[in-house]
């Protein structure tokens, strides 16, 4: 892949455009599974790490921590990747001497530091899809795909950034009365 | 500054060293603000998990159109009890060729799902369920009439490698060599590096260096390999 060509493939991903995830799925996935052969995983997690650092790749576009990325598409994608077989292997305390660089990929932040409430969290995954779409729309776009709420604004054309402060309040109050019920 | 502009900010990752200092402060002090940025941080968790969920669903339904993840594992056992063996047998010898062995491994089928008993009729599927079956004479056979009809370069890459698994070397590198490198696709890098193992098997060192050099210096997926191997080779 060339640079020029990256680039417009992260604007597609940002996008969330299902051909483009698709086509980088299958391109690279040979690759992923030989060269994740030599470390001995049972082939499903392999699947599953690969899927999940497909995961995490989209994820990056959209957040935009991915804008100046310097190698291919399918170099960070395997770097993300690595960098999770490490991970299983250390979870499985297999004796990994193996020369692994262990540090974190551009931009992939390891999201497992604070335990949260579990509880909670999976309260509000449930109830977070009966909020109104706008809502969802709002929370979505600030929370996950970090946004700032000056570009939320922009996106979802609202006249000024107050009512869009309040307008995200009012879900977040909503989804609170939910997760009470 | 508003405790609600302040966590905005924060999750933002905007805060300016004073508006740290202060969110911190009051994260030990103010007991209400402390829970609605855990609460906000849940929620964030929580839309995450639902996205993540999401997209899995949908890089499922890429793998559910081709059920192909059992052959796999089959197939990654077999190949490890290949190379395992190749290990033991080799270990005495002193050439380049027992580095074949050590990096040797069966390509898997990467191409069509293996159904038993289904699309018997369907030469490109039959062809697979020889080579992932390991009847690696039939499937030769049947790579080398696809190859011949429909000239598709997966056909001939299977050729080649059904070649090797049948230790016909030079007749797997004769074959790799119709391939046109300079078309750069997915098989590239792999003809590449199925080729340079030949020649090391074959023990003609001076050839499969210059393969994995072009392998180790640019971005593609058996580029750490060709590395790893070249060292050995020095």
């Amino acid at each position: 892949m060339h640079k020029s060509n990256h680039l417009s493939i992260i604007e597609q991903l940002k996008k969330g455009d299902e051909k483009t995830i698709h086509s980088i799925y299958v391109e690279n996935k040979n690759g992923f599974l030989l060269f994740a052969a030599r470390y001995n995983l049972p082939t499903d997690d392999v699947l599953d790490i690969y899927q999940d650092s497909i995961i995490a790749l989209c994820e990056n576009a959209k957040k935009g921590t991915i804008d100046t990325l310097e190698n291919t598409i399918s170099t960070y994608l395997f770097s993300i990747g690595k960098y999770m077989i490490y991970k299983k292997l250390k979870s499985k305390n297999k004796n990994i001497s193996i020369d692994f660089d262990t540090k974190l990929p551009q931009a992939i932040e390891d999201d497992e530091e604070e335990p949260d409430n579990a509880t909670e969290v999976a309260l509000l995954q449930n109830n977070f899809k009966k909020l109104g779409e706008q809502c969802q729309k709002v929370l979505r776009l600030f929370y996950y795909e970090e946004k700032k709420l000056d570009e939320i604004q922009i996106a979802l054309n609202y006249t000024n950034k107050d009512v869009l402060k309040s307008q995200k309040s009012r879900c977040l109050k909503q989804l609170k009365d939910l997760i009470k019920i | 500054m508003d405790k609600e502009t302040l966590i905005n900010n924060y999750f933002e990752k905007s805060l300016s060293i004073e508006e740290q200092t202060l969110f911190d402060s009051l994260m030990n002090s103010d007991a209400d603000f402390a829970e609605e940025v855990a609460f906000q941080k849940s929620v964030k968790k929580a839309i995450s998990l639902n996205e993540r969920a999401d997209l899995k669903r949908k890089l499922a339904s890429f793998e559910a159109k081709k059920p192909k993840v059992k052959a796999l594992r089959v197939f990654y056992a077999a190949a490890s009890i290949v190379l395992l063996c190749g290990l033991g047998f080799y270990l005495t010898q002193n050439t380049t060729n027992s580095l074949y062995e050590d990096y040797y491994q069966t390509y898997p089928n990467v191409i069509a799902p293996t159904v038993r008993g289904e699309n018997k009729e369907d030469l490109k599927s039959e062809a697979f369920y020889e080579y992932d079956s390991g009847n690696y004479q039939k499937s030769l056979e049947l790579f080398s009439k696809i190859y011949t009809t429909e000239k598709d370069d997966y056909a001939l890459f299977y050729k080649a490698l059904s070649q090797m698994e049948l230790q016909k070397t030079s007749e797997a590198i004769t074959t790799f060599k119709q391939f046109d490198l300079a078309k750069n696709n997915a098989f590239t890098p792999f003809v590449k590096w199925y080729l340079a193992l030949s020649y090391l098997k074959e023990n003609q060192k001076e050839k499969a260096i210059p393969l994995l050099k072009s392998l180790s210096e640019t971005d593609n997926p058996q580029q750490e390999m060709a590395y790893k191997l070249l060292s050995e080779l020095d």
